[in-house]
């Protein structure tokens, strides 16, 4: 039975492709050890729980030894915050700091695989960005936002170290926008408000994808090789204002300028990062083209409108519960 | 309570679009065109009058990249050139047009651009949209053609770095040189400020004998005559997308394009009986 080590198995991506991985008692499932901070309960007995602290600097020798130990074949790295915290030097420890951390580790134990959960969102939002997004488009980020910076600077390492450890099959999962009726993370929360903040004269077309067709594409990223950078995104992208209305959802169209006075507004969204951090992307188009993951880890099955329609179909339902 | 409901629902759609049916991957949406169909019909037919020369010479079907002289610092040409061509040849689908990036940027008027056709100017959008058998308007000239002042009108500026060449050869699609008189005076521009436009996301701020005098009603364009001229498709022939990389060729045929839209504006400010008559 191969082994997988998963970092991060409380993030939504860490957590449901543990759970996909373990494959209950079918023949091709996977052993999973868990590299985490806290014990997921969820995930109680399914998976090898080690506690590591990314952020402590005697951390790489510690994984190396785990990872040699268990006979790890494949590391998953989701180890970014989901909802990213006011304390941007800790987040910086925890998402770069923490990945260098990881890389030497791997390197040590030589790794033959690691996937990386990465976002659409390195790309940064920008008026003047082409309409799909190639995987070797350069990564502007966001200035504002602290995640998205982490992130650019996370896939600059990868680059650098796939350079050098060319025997490590790095694949690199940019994922867009999640939804699903399982989903919880800042974007999710945003959208199920029933009248949605969106930034007035600006309707950007937007990306979404359905958790289902996210998961696949992690899965299929660890058990076949596919070195090389994905962008996994929904098929077709929607204006907002369509997306919302389409759902029955309101948009509450605002000022840009009056948006720096709400900044609390999104305050769970864009923790410790001035509002535009958020609503940029929200103001302009950063859609990615998914064809080669399509290639590599097949077509989606939902389109983005439809990725949103089973999302609010899903909170309608919880309502009732 | 009504005019609240009312209120609430005015302000919930300003700025969104009533957007349903069908829309494409670049924004483009069909149902909202075919409401507007009647109002295009009226700009093109009554409001200016435009005159098609050499309509023949457009290709019945198939991908090309239309390139056209831009003028005015609203979309207008672009527009009205891709509805023509339509009306023109409807086999080949509803033509896309370049847009510069600054206009991508500006509320209100980014989501109306890309909403009937309007596409960011840059290689990755042209190519993609030509791969996928469509029609492509490009405006070499970019935001210096719509920053000219009026004494500078059907003045070509200088034709980008040879961008659309190069998009033309690699894609094996045929370029169209295409003239525009008209759109020059929608806007006639008697100057421009610089110092207060910055701060609104303009390149500048455009000083007509209307705008910004009569306020909104100001940016009504004038009904001035138009000619839209059509050329002979560029001959690539036995070129192929490796010729791309030459740049001598690249910028021979650039100049080559430049000359014929030349041509094809002077053609048409000829053929015109008069600015607005």
């Amino acid at each position: 039975m191969p082994t997988v080590a998963i970092t991060g198995l409380r993030t939504f991506v860490g957590q449901r492709l543990a759970e996909r991985l373990r494959g209950e008692g079918e023949p091709e499932g996977f052993r999973v050890v868990g590299l985490d901070l806290r014990r997921p309960h969820r995930l109680e007995g399914r998976v090898r729980f080690q506690r590591v602290d990314l952020t402590d600097p005697a951390v790489p020798l510690r994984i190396a030894e785990i990872l040699e130990k268990e006979g790890v074949e494949v590391v998953v790295h989701c180890a970014f915050r989901t909802f990213p915290t006011a304390d941007v030097e800790a987040d910086h420890e925890l998402e770069t700091i923490g990945t260098l951390h990881l890389l030497d580790a791997c390197a040590a134990a030589r790794i033959p695989r690691l996937v990386v959960a990465s976002s659409t969102q390195v790309y940064g939002a920008r008026p003047d960005q082409p309409a799909f997004l190639e995987e070797d488009h350069p990564l502007r980020g966001h200035p504002e936002a602290h995640q998205v910076r982490n992130l650019v600077e996370v896939e600059h390492i990868l680059d650098a170290w796939q350079a050098r450890h060319p025997d490590t099959a790095v694949t690199v999962l940019r994922r867009c926008w999640t939804v699903g009726p399982t989903v919880d993370e800042p974007i999710t929360r945003y959208f199920a408000r029933p009248v949605v903040p969106v930034v007035l004269g600006f309707d950007p077309r937007v990306q979404l994808i359905h958790e289902a067709d996210c998961l696949r594409a992690f899965e299929r990223a660890v058990r076949e090789p596919h070195a090389g950078v994905f962008n996994v995104v929904g098929r077709g992208a929607v204006p907002l204002g369509v997306l919302l209305r389409r759902a029955g959802r309101r948009p509450l169209p605002i000022p840009g300028p009056l948006l720096r006075r709400f900044g609390e507004l999104p305050a769970r969204v864009s923790a410790g990062d001035p509002p535009d951090a958020f609503f940029d992307y929200l103001r302009y188009p950063f859609v990615a083209d998914g064809s080669r993951a399509a290639a590599a880890f097949g077509e989606p099955v939902y389109t983005t409108q439809e990725a949103f329609a089973s999302f609010v179909g899903s909170r309608r339902m919880r309502r009732y519960r | 309570m009504e005019l609240f409901e009312e209120l609430r629902v005015r302000l919930g759609t300003l700025g969104m679009r009533e957007w349903s049916g069908e829309i494409d991957d670049f924004g483009l949406d069909l149902d909202a065109l075919e409401t507007a169909r009647p109002a295009f019909d009226f700009l093109l037919d009554r409001w200016w009058r435009a005159g098609l020369l050499h309509a023949s010479r457009v290709p019945e079907a198939g991908p090309a990249l239309v390139v056209a002289n831009r003028s005015g610092l609203l979309p207008w040409d672009g527009l009205m050139l891709a509805h023509a061509l339509e009306r023109l040849c409807p086999a080949a689908g509803r033509p896309r047009f370049l847009v510069a990036d600054w206009l991508m940027a500006l509320p209100f008027v980014h989501p109306a651009v890309v909403r009937y056709g309007g596409v960011r100017a840059c290689p990755e959008n042209t190519s993609r949209l030509l791969r996928a058998g469509a029609r492509v308007i490009a405006f070499p000239e970019g935001q210096r053609g719509a920053a000219k002042v009026f004494r500078e009108r059907y003045r070509l500026r200088r034709f980008g770095r040879g961008g659309v060449v190069r998009v033309a050869l690699r894609a094996g699609v045929p370029l169209l040189p295409v003239g525009v008189v008209g759109a020059e005076e929608v806007h006639p521009v008697l100057f421009k400020i610089t110092g207060p436009a910055r701060s609104l996301g303009l390149p500048f701020l455009p000083v007509t004998p209307t705008f910004p005098w009569l306020g909104p009603f100001g940016a009504l364009p004038l009904p001035s005559r138009w000619v839209i001229a059509f050329g002979e498709p560029l001959d690539l022939d036995g070129l192929s997308a490796e010729d791309a990389e030459d740049d001598l060729l690249v910028s021979r045929l650039t100049l080559e394009l430049r000359r014929r839209i030349a041509r094809l504006v002077d053609e048409g400010l000829k053929a015109r009986s008069g600015v607005f008559a």
